[in-house]
């Protein structure tokens, strides 16, 4: 039996008998490989390498940060410098409730959710009545603002110390093997959440979008209910991210505004976006991959200096690569908008 | 023809500046009406208060009996108004299909139409815009008689009964404003449209328009047929100089 890997085609071999597949190049493009890669890389991380595990579920959760970022970026025609607003109210809402009123994680889970959307659809007239450096100046302080208030009103927010005894998601009775199923949880989060804003981003709602990215006056004129796009759009990512505060509170077992409020995390959230390729929903995943791996390299070879070097490398990439890693490979292709349709004569 | 457009005594002023001044006119079904005026005389400004861009600071608009006055742009476009710009502005991350597919979607109200049915759509109108072949390219690399081309195929993929045709000419050459011109009379007799036209040409408009308007620092100063415009003294003082047409 003899096997052999051709370019475009597999060749099987057996005695006298010859089995051919032939490989397209678009079979490369199925996600199912990379999803399957995804799982295979977390399943061997714990046998060979657990330490490794907590960057993986970094990556995948600033992955999934940056994929909600991404659909809001678009639908509202501007870029939120304050995602990690969502994080904290997702987080701390369900610290609160996990700790005071002893609800586990998949109740708070309900009252993450309901504090993404109160907070997002309160803020969402942002996207509309504000425009330009102002929505960024304004998106940009909230969560500085948030920072503050969880420093005013101690005895509830325990300030920089942060909460501390939140239900923890997982115990499996193994530390690793919590590790691995927080992990595959978390990947399997990010996953739900590429399919859900890649069908949002195919869908004829994304026409309306890209035409409020480009001339949102001219989207109006042309019929298109530019407020009510804007508000889905702004709120909807925003329950979404304030999941992922959810999940830290939980994973951790304790949440501070200091570690998710400030500018700090919201760079690594930007930088995954663009890093990866400006709201290019694949290429958050490559972003996200790539700044935490990046940062746990940083801190075992540099050390203290690691917050230093760490913006200096990314800025690096962000004038050479102005598309962005997975750039690189769309440049290849004709650019195409989403959604696209081709049509034949 | 039953009236399809009254703008009655609308006033816009920006500051201290009046751009539109107690301005009133109607537009019957299926007429083309010329606005014509000098630069910064306030047509476009009139056009952007019918259209809802701008909200009128006095009077009101009524179209096809409905009180459009404070209704928001996308609310009139689905009842019936769409418009062409003076500086053409497509989507310019957009390709021409989609851009019209945006308008075929969006400008009338037609539930749960797909988005390969809007595509189908699409093409027929670029198709009669002679902008088939150009489907796939984006809106920032057409040239700008492909983008007049494009502007009229966005607004009339809404399905409208009143298109406001902001100086189609403006920035060709000859052949193409020739062009552009039988495709606006080809507009007509396919589609039914009423059409309200701004030009500085007069020539276009004397073939083109059953009436026509005149406006003079945001206000009305004439109303009638081409010729009697045309002859008028007043607007040639103001307008044409002194030569007559």
């Amino acid at each position: 039996m003899e096997l052999e890997v051709k370019r475009e085609k597999l060749v099987l071999r057996v005695g006298t008998q010859k089995l051919e597949w032939h490989i397209e190049p678009r079979y490369w493009r199925n996600p199912a490989i990379y999803v399957g890669a995804l799982i295979v890389l977390s399943v061997l991380v714990y046998f060979f390498y657990p330490t490794l595990l907590p960057t993986i579920i970094d990556a995948n959760l600033l992955a999934a940060i940056a994929i909600p970022l991404g659909w809001m970026t678009i639908g509202t025609g501007r870029l939120n410098f304050g995602p990690q607003f969502y994080i904290g109210a997702g987080g701390y809402a369900a610290a609160l409730c996990s700790i005071h009123l002893g609800w586990p994680p998949f109740v708070t889970l309900l009252v993450a959710i309901i504090a993404g959307l109160v907070f997002g659809l309160l803020m969402s007239p942002l996207s509309i009545i504000a425009g330009g450096l102002y929505y960024t100046l304004l998106t940009l302080l909230f969560p500085l603002v948030f920072l503050e208030v969880t420093f005013i009103y101690i005895d509830l927010f325990k300030g920089d110390t942060g909460l501390f005894g939140i239900a923890p998601m997982v115990n499996l009775g193994s530390f690793t093997l919590n590790q691995l199923l927080l992990c595959l949880m978390s990947l399997f989060m990010m996953l739900v959440y590429m399919l859900i804003v890649d069908k949002i981003l195919r869908s004829k709602f994304a026409t309306s979008m890209a035409a409020i990215n480009d001339d949102e006056e001219v989207a109006e004129a042309m019929g298109v209910n530019v407020k009510k796009i804007k508000i889905i759009s702004f709120t909807v990512p925003a329950v979404m991210i304030a999941v992922i505060g959810w999940f830290y509170a939980h994973y951790y077992g304790t949440f501070s505004g200091i570690t998710y409020l400030p500018l700090t995390f919201m760079l690594k959230v930007l930088m995954v976006s663009m890093i990866g390729g400006r709201v290019q929903i694949y290429g958050n995943v490559v972003g996200g991959y790539f700044i935490a791996f990046l940062e746990l390299l940083l801190i075992n070879v540099v050390g203290d200096y690691s917050p230093v070097i760490f913006p200096v490398i990314l800025l690096i990439l962000l004038l050479t690569l102005p598309e962005g890693l997975f750039g690189l490979y769309r440049k290849r292709h004709y650019r195409e908008y989403l959604p696209t349709i081709h049509v034949r004569r | 023809m039953a009236e399809i457009l009254k703008v009655n005594n609308v006033s816009k002023h920006f500051g201290g500046l009046m751009a539109v001044n107690d301005v009133s006119f109607s537009i019957n079904e299926g007429e083309t009406l010329g606005l014509m005026g000098p630069n910064g005389a306030g047509k476009t400004t009139l056009v952007n208060m019918i259209t809802g861009q701008y909200l009128a600071d006095a009077g009101n608009i009524q179209f096809m009996g409905h009180d459009i006055t404070k209704l928001p742009p996308y609310k009139r476009c689905k009842l019936g108004i769409s418009r062409t710009y003076q500086i053409p502005r497509p989507f310019p991350e957009l390709t021409a299909l989609m851009s019209v597919v945006v308008s075929a979607l969006y400008g009338k109200d037609r539930t749960n139409q797909s988005l390969e049915d809007a595509a189908t759509e699409a093409t027929q109108y670029l198709e009669f815009c002679g902008l088939f072949s150009k489907r796939n390219v984006l809106g920032k690399d057409l040239t700008l008689y492909e983008l007049r081309g494009l502007e009229l195929a966005r607004a009339l993929a809404t399905t409208p009964k009143l298109v406001f045709v902001d100086e189609v000419m403006a920035g060709l050459n000859p052949s193409e404003a020739s062009k552009a011109v039988r495709l606006l009379e080809r507009t007509k007799e396919e589609f039914g449209v009423t059409i309200l036209w701004i030009e500085h040409v007069m020539a276009a408009l004397m073939k083109a328009a059953q009436r026509v308007v005149v406006l003079h620092y945001g206000k009305k100063i004439c109303e009638g047929p081409p010729q009697a415009v045309a002859n008028d003294p007043y607007v040639i003082e103001c307008y044409l100089g002194s030569c007559h047409v």
